[in-house]
């Protein structure tokens, strides 16, 4: 397994060589690299769809809850948690900024695998009524704020604030279609309301969908913009939040073992304790 | 509680044997009851809905007493009926067992008789057109817009996959956490990174923003998502022909037979013969009745119509202004079969049902029956 | 099982060469994987035609009788696995030598990349699945077609490989047996505690809740318990912070044998 040898100043000085780790070393060193990837990215693919599934998974699911005033709100309220610890344990432990984008990349990607093998294969449904949404934009601008700014309180209030802003926009380019407005029954609908009526889910009644309703709004039109705007505030706050979760689950401590069963265990010597 | 909430009847598939792409419809009434259960919210908001196992239908039109139903209902009323009709279109090839359903909020779905559908074809020749009130028609619903929102997820992808090799094809773990523990950073997080970052931001910021302007040129007269309540009038109240009291009813476990002491009142001007006992689907019908037995549809399913059927104490009609105190009993595995026995383990042991009257002019006469039950474990003398 | 995987000690003690072997580990996933698939498929096959009514002979058929023969095959693997492990630990924890040491912190590694894969089919996979399950069709039982799989297979799964790392740890590697682990512990009791996290679940929707928002409150507890999985993070802080000592050790015997 080679390892790229990157002169990254002008003393010709490497990673590998400041580390001190001998080329055998540094070769189990790389095993050890793929090893913890490989763990990353089901673990998180697995806890972090999972709580996106279970705090606002229907706003995520389904294209008729993709609404202005709630989706663009609590969806990246919701998303920004894993990220943030990623970027936390990332880059406290290693210098790496790339934990939130690790995050929202398995994100998107593990739910698409989901939407094949479930929703398609299994269910039926048709791909356009569970078009996910993604945080990857908002992921890639909390890493390039912390990579510019090296800080984590600056990376929530920028950042976080970001994360939230952009999640309306940069879903909406993929989602736009989806809202041409159709006659139907007399009645205006939206392509999205008509995907999911179309095609019924049983258990799913219309009334359950958690979306904007009523016609007076304050800020008319824009109404998506304040919700942005308040997601991105929340955001800040919750960038910060589980920042500090992040650095939490990074500690090392263990606790006292009792003698009992160290002994139990295999731990003879008295000095261990 | 089934048999004490919505009580469906004269439900008629048109066919149960479509084609994919075919339509067929799915029609009937429901009751509210009226002595409604504590533990089921009453019908305030309401759904009109089908029961499938997936998407093997499309819906195309719903309607309650006449009116859209693509949204949901405000406060129905209990004690009266409703008509539904749906307009549903087979999707995927096979046999699918469809009912129709009222969904209640806070309650779930309260499902009808359910029938097997027949759905013959090719999946894949499947489409839904639809046009758009923006002149642009669409050739399927099923896959409008995807290849755009599949081209941007695959963008945001890439960019996301780029950044990360950039880092990842570096020593990761231990070296650098070794060097920062030394206070390299510098080694780990070099200028030009910082550049490179610098440029992956704008390009972030490019996509988004400018993805938005194009979407809103190209989708100027996007609407939101549509919802709200509407309000819709019950079915005329039909006059009350018929009271229905039930003195006593219990159930007889080992037999799997309702028994019921009624009083029956006819204030009606012609005579009335009992013709059909229906609760949560079941229907227990009087064969000796033609006109009971007329009222069964072809293609009602055949598993809920119980095969003993009703047995009466007298079979005399009721004459006008006449109240008379009768045995009606209904003795069917079904009771066990479609689990509504659930009086024997519920709180609240009652049970309800609608009992359907003829004269002899052929005129239907419904009325709404209930009480207490009490269930008998052992066979009665 | 090779005594080299499970980090049995006894003849290497004299070895100079590091070496690992990762044959278990490219088992274990390979079989996972298969297991996994033949679960979906199961579902495929008889979700919708055995499994949509459960008080059908079919449905006690297709899926009781699955529901009765995984819980105490997959428990009773779980429990064979990690008795193996506490009787073949080593009797004298503290003796072991750097290599050894060195090599048990790599296997204890991949007993947490197959955990991490397990967690993944949990956690995305079969509760997606789940999700869309339960919107699809009426939940007329706690025991349906996507319950049995993901409920009672795949979490018994995980936690052969989650307690089964925790005890690996702690009878081959020195450090976690003198002292607990918190962030072990929380990265395998958080998900160990969803099992019972489920009668919640269930109490809840018997007596609240008939309709399926996924998002409910009802179903947080899963979610903080899902929220263990960072602590991970700490496993790996503290595997990395022993190999800054051993790494030294074991390649410089390596480089003056050469």
């Amino acid at each position: 397994m080679a390892i790229p040898k990157r002169k990254v100043n002008p003393k010709g000085e490497t990673v590998i060589s400041v580390s001190g780790l001998t080329p055998k070393a540094a070769r189990y060193s790389r095993i050890f690299d793929f090893l913890v990837v490989a763990a990353v990215v089901p673990l998180f693919a697995g806890a972090f769809h999972l709580h996106v599934m279970l705090t606002v998974g229907d706003w995520d699911m389904y294209v008729d809850w993709k609404d202005r005033q709630y989706w663009p709100l609590v969806a990246p309220i919701s998303m920004i948690m894993f990220p943030a610890a990623l970027q936390a344990i990332f880059w406290v432990n290693f210098r790496l900024p790339i934990g939130a984008t690790v995050g929202a990349t398995v994100l998107l990607i593990t739910t698409w695998l989901g939407r094949y093998a479930n929703w398609w294969i299994w269910t039926g449904f048709p791909f356009t009524e569970g078009v996910p949404s993604q945080v990857i934009a908002g992921a890639l601008l909390m890493d390039m704020a912390l990579i510019v700014l090296r800080n984590s309180l600056f990376t929530s209030i920028f950042a976080g604030f970001a994360f939230g802003f952009v999640f309306w926009p940069s879903n909406y380019s993929a989602l736009a279609p989806f809202y041409l407005p159709v006659e139907h029954q007399g009645m205006v609908a939206s392509l999205a309301d008509m995907i999911g009526y179309t095609f019924p889910r049983s258990n799913m009644p219309e009334y359950l969908r958690i979306i904007e309703r009523g016609t007076l709004r304050t800020f008319g039109s824009s109404v998506s913009w304040v919700s942005a705007a308040f997601a991105g505030f929340i955001c800040i706050f919750m960038h910060q939040l589980w920042w500090q979760l992040g650095r939490f689950a990074s500690q090392t401590t263990f606790l006292k073992n009792g003698d009992v069963v160290k002994s139990f265990m295999g731990m003879k010597s008295r000095r261990a304790s | 509680m089934r048999t004490r909430t919505v009580q469906f009847y004269d439900v008629h598939f048109s066919k149960t044997d479509v084609k994919v792409n075919e339509r067929f419809e799915l029609t009937g009434k429901f009751r509210l009851m009226e002595d409604w259960p504590d533990a089921v919210t009453p019908p305030d908001i309401v759904f009109v809905s089908s029961v499938s196992p997936g998407p093997t239908i499309a819906r195309v039109e719903t309607y309650l007493n006449g009116e859209p139903a693509r949204q949901s209902f405000a406060k129905l009323e209990l004690g009266r009926d409703y008509d539904f009709r749906m307009v549903l279109e087979g999707r995927t090839p096979g046999s699918s067992h469809i009912h129709p359903s009222i969904s209640i909020k806070g309650s779930g779905p309260l499902v009808g008789p359910g029938q097997w559908i027949n759905i013959s074809g090719d999946a894949h020749s499947f489409a839904f057109p639809i046009k758009t009130m923006t002149g642009l028609q669409i050739d399927d619903l099923q896959t409008f817009g995807l290849t755009n929102a599949i081209g941007w997820h695959v963008a945001w992808l890439a960019v996301a996959a780029a950044w990360l090799l950039f880092w990842l094809v570096r020593p990761l773990f231990l070296p650098r956490w070794l060097v920062l523990q030394k206070g390299r950073e510098d080694l780990l997080v070099s200028l030009r990174d910082t550049g490179a970052g610098i440029i992956v931001a704008a390009i972030v910021l490019g996509m988004v923003f400018g993805g938005y302007v194009r979407a809103n040129q190209e989708y100027p007269y996007n609407v939101p998502l549509q919802s709200g309540l509407n309000k819709v009038a019950p079915r005329p109240a039909s006059p009350a022909d018929a009271e229905v009291k039930v003195i006593s009813a219990t159930y007889e476990v080992p037999g799997r037979s309702m028994r019921l002491a009624t009083r029956i009142t006819n204030k009606g001007s012609e005579p009335l013969s009992i013709g059909e006992l229906t609760t949560a689907n079941i229907r227990f019908l009087n064969q000796g009745l033609p006109a009971a037995v007329a009222n069964v549809d072809p293609t009602y399913p055949r598993d809920l119509v119980a095969r003993t059927g009703l047995e009466l104490s007298s079979d005399t009609p009721i004459n006008p202004g006449e109240t008379r105190e009768l045995r009606v009993e209904a003795t069917d595995a079904v009771w066990e079969l479609e689990r509504l026995v659930s009086f024997l383990t519920d709180v609240d042991s009652k049970f309800g049902g609608l009992l359907l009257l003829y004269t002899p002019s052929g005129k239907r006469v419904i009325a709404e029956m209930g009480g207490p039950i009490v269930p008998v474990f052992t066979e009665l003398k | 099982m090779s005594d080299a995987a499970l980090g049995r000690t006894p003849n290497v003690t004299g070895t100079k060469t590091f070496s690992i072997n990762y044959g278990l580990f490219a088992f274990a996933i390979v079989a996972l994987t298969i297991l996994y698939i033949c679960a979906r498929l199961y579902q495929q096959a008889f979700g919708f035609s055995m499994g949509l009514d459960a008080s059908s002979p079919e449905f006690d058929e297709y899926w009781m009788t699955l529901f009765k023969i995984e819980l105490p095959v997959l428990y009773g693997a779980g429990a064979l696995c990690w008795t193996y492990l506490f009787l073949t630990r080593d009797k004298n924890i503290e003796a072991i030598t750097p290599e050894v040491e060195l090599r048990s912190y790599f296997y204890l590694t991949m007993w947490l990349v197959v955990y991490s894969f397990c967690i993944f089919w949990t956690g995305s996979f079969f509760a997606d699945g789940d999700g869309v399950w339960h919107q699809t069709t009426l939940r007329d039982t706690p025991f349906t077609p996507s319950h049995i799989i993901l409920f009672y297979a795949t979490i018994p799964i995980y936690l052969f490989f989650g307690v089964g790392s925790f005890v690996y740890a702690m009878t081959r590697i020195p450090a976690f047996c003198r002292g607990i682990s918190l962030m072990h512990v929380f990265a395998v009791v958080g998900p160990f505690l969803i099992l019972p996290n489920l009668g919640f679940n269930e109490w809840g929707h018997a007596y609240w809740l008939t309709e399926e928002i996924f998002s409910h409150p009802l179903h947080w507890g899963f979610v903080v318990l899902g929220w263990c999985a960072l602590a991970l993070a700490g496993v790996l802080m503290q595997i990395v912070g022993r190999f800054r000592e051993l790494v030294p050790i074991v390649f410089k015997q390596d480089a003056a044998s050469a």
